[in-house]
């Protein structure tokens, strides 16, 4: 069998076993064994598990972790909850208004950290629940959720955009300072979705009433007063950062001592609370952490396989345009991103694509800014979606992984915009470098 | 071809290194006239760095170009082979230790028990220091915090007075960025300067003197004992011409790095005085002896590095 | 109905958000075996504690008193993974691993025993092959060529032998992951096996 039957026999039976029902965390991983088997020999096997053991001592995900403990603290103490509120009488009579700035809250989320995972595993605790309390679509609030929850991947700092660095040899620099505009634009894309559709139909994201106001907070100054607390943790979390007392991974465990402080300030704090949301980041983590590990796994095997041999040989067959090779790869992107986590793409196609973009006459840069694009992408896009599998493992149990997907389409249709948009005019990115 | 190898290398394919890597493993193909076909892949692309010793000697791999310092957790001789640090003040030194004075074939006698052969050492030039504070003698490092990864380099930072904070590579563009640390045990000059550390670490210690990783480029003992003479041959003087090229090559990146460097005048490059790298060389003598007791392997590195160190007048 | 009215939003809404987390209204653990896991996996969560500690730890001693330590990171890398892969068993037990339940959903209960039984078995596979491979992984990074005991460390100026302690976690994670679903396919294999021999197939 050649390594072209190879790949359509490794997707087939991804495909297949995601139809049974078996566990994600056990698909890839099954297949990499099935395939390193078949391939190399019993001798083989044990590269499965030296992937396993390179992904979980991976120092990048340590934050994943302090991420899921600072959420489900806050969602056991009443912070979150004050903060919603707090938010909604901000928003006023805007419809809409708790969603576009829970968005605004994720990109503040993102300057703080350079993961995916934390960040929606976070907003799925604190904003999702408080969202459908206050009477939100289901869908938008996944859609809001899962889509700012991305977007600390695509702003500074952000670890798909070092490790890119690294892989590609370009000025993490520049990197960083291209991202802001797309992921700007990401954000305000999102913020436009949501307010068209909420002024189109307000019952997506009904206004405050009167009532309300009485039942939360009888004035600003009070509202005010309840965003003291989860404003002074974020200044904790990205004073640290900015102020270079710890690094982006640290900052994270910062910011879990933040909240067990504010909680025992504010009287909130016992040890129920501590002992459930560990507990929970347990669970969680395991979770996110096992459908990596597979596909962790799969890459290896693949590459050994001779998968980056053939996928070079797949673009630079075509005697094409050089723009049209750009849309091969990032067509590309798009179907591994819907297989793979990013770390995963990023490991199997950059050192293949790079060279050929250099090659071409294109920046490398602006490619940088595409790929993060295209794994903004990749999170949301079914059947592999990391950002649907993050909400799924901390959504209200009602909300299936279906529902998720759904809500997620449109966000999907927004990225592929942006994502045309940087490969028709790549000023929008290259501004400022 | 008769033999079709995959070699694992410890560079992201981006990386000039890795492409001249690349380009020797074509040569070799030419040279045998097709019969060995070497593909050389980037870091962690089949395993991670720190595994390829042992997906060799499994045949998983065929054979890896990497720094042995990787090993070091499996036998410290591993890092003293690898980066000992501090006692190389020039790539030439080390190749010329390894080449011609017994240095390949102790790195044999400690690698062949794994069921791995060395076929060539190579090295990198000097790594560069870049640092957010200007370091002009060995005294402006106490109290500098700097990043220092494994091996021997973060106890000799310790001895010297700076305090070394461990952290991995990924955290070193933005830990040194926000001042996190002052300075950092990174990569060779053209490297740095490629990811942007000068812009904002503008004291750059160039040449460098601390650490020069080897590049263990081998095998499977398997494969190597059953090749006939001819390919054994030739695969051992292209790849001792590769470590050199990889050398020349490197250094004038580097070079051209640097002049472009002098020229900006918002950043210093530092070359540190002679009496003051001989300072350093002694400091992490003492740290060599601590090592060489770990085992009779260390012992043998350390006697071996050392004679060789004293007959050149370095030590 | 006014429009404005928080309250008009469709019930479910309401319910979904207080439907609680999903541990906390979620399947319940499949045998007495996964509930000991669950126990112990309460007990291991608190690494993610200590994780957070000593990191806090390192930032006030470095930036507060100028002295960095040489083992935190280490030690925070070697709990997080251990968190990571004990995680595993932990969520198998509470029958947490995400699934995709196209199929699933829409099947009679007889087919649906049917697929448990096929995931099971293929879950067995996987943990069969995924431990024999973390055997050969451990006892790699537990000898020397020699094939005498001797850790793999980190190399690190501490040199601990973390390196080794995790795989054998990965290992010890993978066999109590394979206990687990001989337990279920035992338990599936009864219940198709029950099923064919009752007359009312239609529970
Ligand atoms: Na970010
Ligand atoms: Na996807």
């Amino acid at each position: 069998m050649d390594i072209a039957d190879g790949t359509l026999l490794l997707i087939g039976a991804i495909f297949t076993l995601l139809i049974t029902g078996l566990p994600l965390a056990f698909i890839t991983g099954l297949v990499a064994l099935v395939f390193a088997f078949g391939w190399f020999g019993a001798m083989s096997l044990p590269l499965v598990t030296s992937r396993v053991y390179g992904f979980v001592t991976e120092y990048s995900l340590v934050a994943v972790p302090m991420f899921v403990f600072m959420a489900s603290l806050l969602d056991r103490s009443g912070i979150a909850r004050d903060l919603f509120n707090a938010m909604r009488v901000f928003a006023g009579r805007l419809p809409g208004g708790v969603a576009i700035q829970t968005v605004v809250v994720a990109f503040f989320l993102a300057a703080l950290s350079g993961i995916i995972g934390g960040e929606i595993v976070l907003l799925g605790i604190l904003a999702l629940p408080q969202m459908l309390r206050l009477g939100y679509d289901r869908h938008l609030s996944i859609g809001v959720v899962c889509a700012g929850g991305s977007l600390g991947t695509m702003m500074p700092p952000s670890i798909v955009l070092i490790i890119y660095g690294l892989i590609a040899s370009v000025s993490i620099a520049d990197l960083f300072t291209a991202a802001v505009t797309p992921a700007l634009l990401l954000m305000g894309s999102y913020v436009a979705y949501v307010l068209v559709r909420c002024l189109r139909n307000p019952e997506l994201g009904p206004p405050l009433t009167d009532e309300d106001r009485q039942e939360s907070f009888s004035s600003r100054g009070q509202a005010l007063k309840a965003i003291v607390v989860p404003g002074l943790i974020a200044g904790m979390v990205l004073g640290s950062i900015y102020g270079g007392v710890a690094s982006v991974t640290e900052a994270a465990a910062m910011g879990v001592f933040g909240v067990l402080v504010a909680m025992l300030l504010r009287g909130e704090f016992n040890l129920p609370n501590l002992h459930t949301s560990l507990n929970q980041t347990m669970t969680t983590c395991g979770m996110i952490i096992w459908i990596g590990i597979g596909a962790a796994a799969l890459v290896g095997v693949y590459n050994l396989m001779g998968g980056n041999d053939f996928i070079a040989d797949l673009i630079l067959g075509f005697d094409v345009a050089p723009i049209v090779i750009m849309l091969i790869m990032m067509a590309i992107l798009l179907v591994l991103g819907m297989f793979l986590d990013w770390i995963g793409v990023a490991m199997l196609t950059l050192p293949i694509f790079v060279p050929i973009v250099e090659q071409l006459g294109y920046s490398p840069i602006w490619f940088g800014i595409l790929f993060a694009v295209n794994m903004q992408v990749s999170f949301l896009s079914p059947p592999f979606g990391p950002a649907a599998f993050y909400l799924k493992g901390v959504a209200p149990a009602g909300i299936s992984l279906k529902d998720i997907f759904v809500s997620l389409l449109p966000f999907v249709a927004i990225q592929l915009c942006v994502l045309t948009a940087l490969l028709l005019w790549p000023s929008l990115a290259m501004w400022p470098v | 071809a008769d033999y079709e190898w995959k070699f694992q290398a410890s560079e992201t394919a981006g990386e000039p290194s890795f492409e001249i890597k690349q380009e020797w493993a074509k040569k070799i193909g030419k040279m045998t006239d097709g019969r060995v076909e070497i593909e050389v892949m980037p870091i962690n692309s089949v395993v991670g760095p720190t595994e390829t010793l042992e997906a060799v000697s499994a045949g998983i791999l065929q054979g890896h170009m990497t720094d042995p310092s990787y090993f070091s957790g499996q036998n410290p001789a591993f890092g003293m082979m690898g980066n000992l640090v501090g006692a190389w003040n020039d790539p030439s030194n080390f190749l010329t230790f390894m080449k011609h004075a017994g240095g390949e074939e102790l790195y044999n006698e400690l690698v062949e028990p794994y069921g791995v052969h060395l076929i060539s050492a190579g090295t990198f030039p000097l790594e560069s220091i870049p640092s957010t504070v200007p370091i002009k003698t060995l005294d402006d490092f106490k109290g500098l915090k700097i990043r220092a990864p494994q091996g021997m380099v973060y106890n000799i930072f310790e001895r010297i007075g700076a305090s070394p904070v461990n952290l991995p590579g990924s955290e070193v563009y933005t830990s040194l960025e926000k001042g996190v640390i002052d300075a950092a045990d990174s990569t060779v000059l053209s490297n740095n300067d490629a990811m942007g550390l000068h812009t904002f670490a503008p004291y750059p210690l160039y040449p460098g003197f601390h650490s020069m990783p080897m590049i263990a480029v081998s095998i499977n003992k398997k494969i190597w004992d059953k090749l006939p003479d001819d390919l054994q041959t030739t695969l051992k003087v292209a790849f001792d011409a590769m470590s050199y090229d990889l050398i020349a090559r490197l250094q004038k990146q580097d070079i051209d790095t640097l002049q472009k460097l002098k020229d900006n005048p918002k950043v210093h490059p530092i070359d540190l005085p002679a009496a003051e790298r001989r300072k350093f060389r002694e400091a992490a003598e003492k740290e060599w002896k601590v090592w060489a007791a770990k085992n009779e392997m260390c012992q043998k590195v350390y006697d071996a590095a050392t004679s060789f160190l004293r007959s050149r007048n370095l030590l | 109905m006014s429009q404005s009215n928080p309250h008009t939003n469709p019930i479910d809404n309401a319910e979904l958000a207080e439907s609680g987390s999903p541990e906390e209204s979620g399947e319940s653990p499949r045998s007495g075996f996964d509930r000991l896991i669950l126990r112990f996996g309460r007990g291991a969560a608190w690494l993610a504690f200590i994780a957070m500690a000593i990191s806090v730890y390192e930032v006030f001693m470095r930036y507060g008193l100028d002295s960095p330590t040489s083992w935190v990171h280490e030690s925070v890398v070697m709990l997080v993974a251990t968190l990571f892969a004990l995680g595993g068993p932990v969520a198998m037990a509470g029958n947490r691993h995400i699934r995709v339940r196209v199929l699933y959903d829409h099947v009679g209960p007889r087919l649906r025993r049917w697929l448990d039984l096929l995931n099971d078995t293929i879950t067995l596979g996987f943990c069969l092959m995924m431990s024999y491979a973390a055997y050969v992984m451990f006892w790699n990074s537990s000898h020397n060529p020699m094939g005498e005991w001797s850790l793999e460390r980190s190399g690190t100026s501490w040199n601990p032998p973390f390196p080794a302690l995790v795989k054998g976690i990965i290992l010890l994670a993978l066999a109590i992951m394979t206990i687990q679903t001989v337990i279920h396919l035992v338990q599936s294999l009864r219940t198709c096996f029950a099923a064919s021999h009752s007359p009312e197939d239609h529970a």
